[in-house]
């Protein structure tokens, strides 16, 4: 039995090519990893970790997970296809197995099988089962022809806007499966056999199709699927579809602790390739939803960093919120890349800058507890006079960092890519730090809270935000706030929240002086106040009205007062509302007695 | 039988307007939201550029105003309207020909430029307060001592996208000038500082005015924008400033910050415009037909407008709004 | 940009020659932000602002001269900037400081 036919060879050929490019990347990409993830990786190797990196590809890469809790028609649309496929070229494989024996058979056998095997005594119960999986594909390739004209059946509002190499690779694998249920209808329309499916419409054929067209039909048929899977295979290196193989080490690599950081790596190629463009990032995007603006969200930011034509204005419009990076089904670590795309387009070493910082320190007081207001906050005197009510309430002894103004603490100028000099601030905040002696560290602005949990070197000082402090003195009944009918509501900042995990401390500390009420979008799914330092690309204009339609849905809430714990997100809100907006500190201050 | 004009509003621009529509045979009534007539006017002490005592105009307006026999409703607010009625917070609806609203604006509220920690320091005041202080014969510190250092700010609430009021509030800047002269009298001694962005001298005898507190009255304008006050160990107030004449960062400490707030337009200004199909400009106030020859027009037949609902406006102007506004309410009535 | 400037040119007391300062940069920086144009030069921004009270960083003057086509040691000074924000939200015109300073040195720098 032979297992060639001319119309295999465009997806030998096809097949081949993607093999061999994609063999090309991943080794490069691996060479290239920097020492110690080579490290890691080898070291990961043998442990369990090895496992749950397979548990994970089986449960995101087959069955999208993550998907499903997006949409669940979303999840099954992209299961049956990734599923689908995969069951299908496994059960071929067992199929032809089960027919010939343990023998060796090349790989258009097993795809092409049904072409092949028509002198063979069929087998019904995998003619079923083919079909079965065939239909669950077609079914997905279905809805994915359904999401084109209208994708809010699946909870998308909006979906990418392909390039043309995608548009091609996309029409391509659109007509894999119709071709194939074609091709392999007419074999049995010729030859008998199939299940419900082929069977059932091959049967049809051959009741209306006379023998010689439908030798021709099974013929261009065939060519047609080969072609199909052809073109697909070739241009899935260089298309979205990527996604599909790279997802794997990327799942691996993640598994084995290896991160992406402030600087480029070969690491980032795995993430940024493993984006499918599935375009779920672009909904949960304010700057899309309020703006209007299209091009700038992760799913074109990846996009543009891939073929190398990431343009500033893109890369620096982006809130940073991280609302997208919570729907990513793949997990891309898309603030990070994103950050680490300007580090690479902005980052500048100067020796020299910032020599003013030598010898300086405008701090005041003393205590074991150091208080660092951040820049925003003096702007927003009501937190800082609440802070201080609240020290003497407690009785604490504070050094105060910055009152009489500070060096910022970094995360600003290393969100807009000047990593180096960064380090700079950090550098000289830490060692101000230490050179008072603290133990605690409190801080009221969210920015400074991330950038010293995560980029500061500070051994021996607990870093808290004034909202953990401030349930922690609660706790420990050294304040005693009195409980009024006040009703808040509560907006979650991004560098608090989804930034450092903080939620449940300042809802802890509003529950202790009045009401909660949840606005629609909270916690993990809160907006942002759209002022974020790491956008320099939106206009006051523009930050504005992401203000106003935050704020209107913080006021739904009917609530009393809008409570924030970020001087940057009380001062964007209170543009936005003609309502009261208070910060954390404050409302525990004013329910001191 | 007379014709009937309503007329929103009890302030100068209202009372004015009734006035003139009596003198022209007009059966005039005034609707005021406050339980007295006299409006932002009350509790203003002395008016520039003449130092004119506010209470004399007020006065004469309120005497002429009972003296005409004119229909006043006190605590009554407007809640709707339209061009031959309005309709009443009450439920209670008013009839007439056409209508005058009159209803002038709102003073800005400082407490949102919380960098100026209005509200939140002692010795921080706003504009009104001052006025308010001089009428009540006791403007001190907190601590009830004589200020020897007093700086006034300019433009807070005005000209600001932060607080998103775009537009210039006209009178701030004479007031400022006033405010700083009226200071100096009371405290010859004390040093005044006017933070300015730009002096706007508009008015007859304005100009004149500025050259006299600076020449005169030895008051210091320093070109220059506070951007945050903050308060000493003393109770005294510490303000930032760039002296942008001399292009270096200025700080100092003052026994009182003046906040010069603007005006800005009612908050139930949308909703009227909405209720009645009225056009209002991106400021919020409400837009005349065109700024010329329908300048107290609204885009509504049967609806006019006078004083500052239309846009910040000083009390001479008001007057002359009003006058013509009334006259072109009473034409449309007639005809 | 020269790898040395001593100084910083604001304070030399010479005219700002329009006749011969080549506007193509600062066309260039004001077609990317028409804004700028708005500055009414009051200052918050330079009164708030950490560095320009630690150094001679003057971020109004600056931006200012670079608009008049003056644009050495521009550059230099732009970097004294820690890019905290603070200017922006004091800035009554709602230009978009930070922007503005990274705008400049992109178009002023060497990259």
């Amino acid at each position: 039995m032979t297992f060639y036919a001319p119309f295999c060879l465009p997806f030998i050929l096809g097949a081949a090519l993607m093999f061999l490019i994609v063999a090309w990347k991943w080794g490069k990409w691996l060479w290239l990893l920097p020492h110690r993830d080579k490290i890691r990786l080898l070291r990961g190797l043998p442990t369990r970790r090895t496992f749950e990196a397979v548990g994970e590809v089986v449960s995101e890469s087959l069955l999208h997970r993550r998907i499903f809790r997006v949409n669940p028609l979303l999840g099954y649309m992209h299961m049956s296809l990734a599923f689908g496929w995969f069951l299908l070229i496994l059960t071929g494989w067992i199929e032809t197995v089960a027919y010939l024996g343990f023998r060796w058979v090349p790989i258009q056998g097993h795809i092409f099988f049904k072409y092949f095997a028509t002198s063979l005594e069929h087998k019904p119960v995998f003619d079923f089962l083919m079909d079965l999986l065939l239909l669950f594909v077609l079914s997905g390739v279905a809805l994915a022809w359904g999401k084109r004209l209208y994708s809010r059946a699946m909870g998308m509002r909006r979906t990418t806007k392909h390039v043309l190499g995608d548009r091609i690779a996309l029409s391509a694998l659109w007509f894999i499966f119709p071709a194939r249920l074609l091709a392999e209808s007419t074999t049995c329309a010729l030859y008998g056999g199939g299940g419900f499916l082929t069977g059932g419409l091959g049967g049809w054929m051959a009741e209306h199709i006379g023998v010689m067209p439908l030798m021709t039909l099974e013929s261009v048929a065939w060519w047609f699927y080969s072609s199909c899977l052809g073109v697909f295979f070739v241009a899935l290196p260089f298309s979205r579809y990527m996604h599909i193989f790279t997802e794997i080490p990327l799942i691996f690599l993640r598994r084995y602790g290896v991160r992406s950081s402030e600087k480029e790596s070969s690491y980032d190629n795995f993430q940024v390739e493993a984006c499918s463009r599935c375009g779920i990032c672009i909904d949960p995007c304010q700057l899309q939803s309020v703006l209007g603006i299209n091009d700038v969200q992760s799913v074109y930011f990846l996009r543009d960093r891939r073929y190398g034509h990431l343009r500033l204005q893109v890369a620096d419009n982006c809130l940073m919120c991280g609302r997208c990076v919570e729907k990513c089904p793949v997990n891309i670590d898309l603030n990070t890349l994103r950050l680490n795309a300007r580090d690479r387009m902005r980052n500048v070493p100067d020796e020299r800058r910032y020599g003013y910082f030598k010898g300086l320190d405008r701090s005041s007081g003393e205590g074991k507890v150091g208080y660092f207001a951040g820049c925003m906050t003096l702007l927003t005197p009501r937190t800082l006079t609440a802070m201080s009510t609240i020290f003497e309430a407690a009785g604490e002894e504070v050094w105060w960092a910055d009152r009489e103004g500070g060096v910022c603490c970094g995360r600003p100028l290393k969100l807009a890519g000047e990593t180096d000099s960064a380090r700079k601030m950090m550098k000289y905040n830490a060692d101000l730090f230490r050179k008072h002696g603290i133990t605690t560290l409190v801080t009221s602005c969210p920015i400074c809270l991330k950038v010293f949990r995560e980029d500061y070197d500070l051994p021996g000082v607990e870093v808290l935000h004034h909202s953990e402090y401030i349930l922690r003195l609660i706790r420990a009944g050294r304040l005693t706030p009195e409980r009024g009918t006040t009703r808040f509501t509560y907006h979650d900042p991004c560098e608090l929240g989804r930034g450092s995990g903080i939620y449940d401390e300042p809802r802890a500390v509003i529950e202790a002086v009045g009401q909660l009420l949840e606005p629609a979008s909270t916690r993990e799914n809160a907006l942002c106040c759209g002022s974020s330092v790491a956008n320099t690309a939106i206009s006051d204009g523009q930050q504005v009205q992401i203000a106003r339609a935050v704020a209107g849905e913080l006021e739904a809430t009917g609530a009393d007062v809008i409570v924030t714990a970020c001087p940057l997100c009380k001062k964007a809100i209170g543009r936005g509302t003609k309502g009261e907006v208070r910060d954390l500190a404050e409302i525990v201050a004013g329910a001191l007695k | 039988m007379k014709k009937r004009i309503i007329v929103i509003g009890g302030g100068v621009a209202g009372m004015q307007t009734a006035l003139r529509l009596a003198e022209q045979g007009v059966e005039p009534v005034i609707v005021e939201k406050e339980p007295e007539l006299g409006g932002k006017l009350r509790g203003w002490h002395v008016l520039f550029p003449s130092f004119t005592p506010a209470e004399e105009v007020l006065t004469a307006l309120r005497r002429r105003v009972n003296e005409s026999g004119i229909e006043v409703l006190t605590s009554a607010e407007v809640v709707g309207l339209e061009p031959r009625s309005v309709r009443l917070a009450d439920g209670r609806e008013l009839h007439g020909d056409s209508v005058v609203v009159a209803t002038g604006f709102t003073l800005f509220d400082a407490s949102i430029k919380e960098e100026y920690g209005y509200g939140i320091y002692d010795n921080v005041f706003t504009s009104a307060d001052i006025e308010r202080m001089f009428n009540e014969g006791r403007v001190a510190k907190a601590d009830g001592t004589a200020p020897r250092r007093i700086a006034f700010l300019h433009c807070v609430g005005s000209r600001d996208e932060k607080v998103c009021q775009q537009h210039c509030s006209k009178v701030c800047c004479i007031t400022g000038v006033k405010q700083a002269m009226e200071m100096k009298k009371l405290f010859p001694e004390a040093d005044v500082f006017n933070f300015y962005m730009d002096i706007r001298m508009f008015g007859p005898g304005y100009e004149e005015m500025y050259r006299e507190a600076q020449q005169k009255y030895n008051i210091h304008f320093v070109r220059g924008r506070i951007s945050e006050a903050a308060p000493t160990i003393d109770g005294r107030v510490q303000i930032k400033a760039e002296d942008t004449l001399t292009g270096r960062p200025l700080r100092m400490s003052v026994d009182m910050l003046v906040l010069l707030i603007g005006m800005r337009a009612n908050d139930d200004n949308a909703r009227l415009a909405e209720g009645a199909g009225l056009n209002r400009a991106s400021s919020g106030f409400m837009a005349p037909r065109d700024l010329f020859l329908g300048n107290v027009c609204s885009n509504v037949g049967g609806i006019f407008y006078a004083g500052a609902v239309t846009a910040p406006k000083s009390i001479g102007e008001t007057l002359n709004e009003a006058t013509a506004a009334a006259d072109a309410a009473a034409k449309y009535a007639e005809a | 940009m020269a790898a040395i400037n001593f100084g910083y040119t604001i304070s030399k007391p010479r005219a700002i020659d329009l006749d011969r300062n080549n506007l193509r940069k600062s066309d260039e920086i004001l077609r990317e932000m028409p804004e700028l144009q708005t500055c009414i030069g009051c200052g918050a921004c330079t009164a708030i602002c950490t560095a320009g009270n630690l150094t001679s960083f003057n971020f109004r003057k600056v931006h200012t001269l670079v608009r008049r086509g003056e644009y050495q040691g521009a550059y230099e000074e732009m970097n004294k900037c820690m890019l905290c924000g603070k200017c922006r939200l004091v800035c009554p015109r709602g230009i978009n400081t930070r922007g503005v300073v990274m705008l400049i040195k992109r178009k002023l720098g060497d990259f």
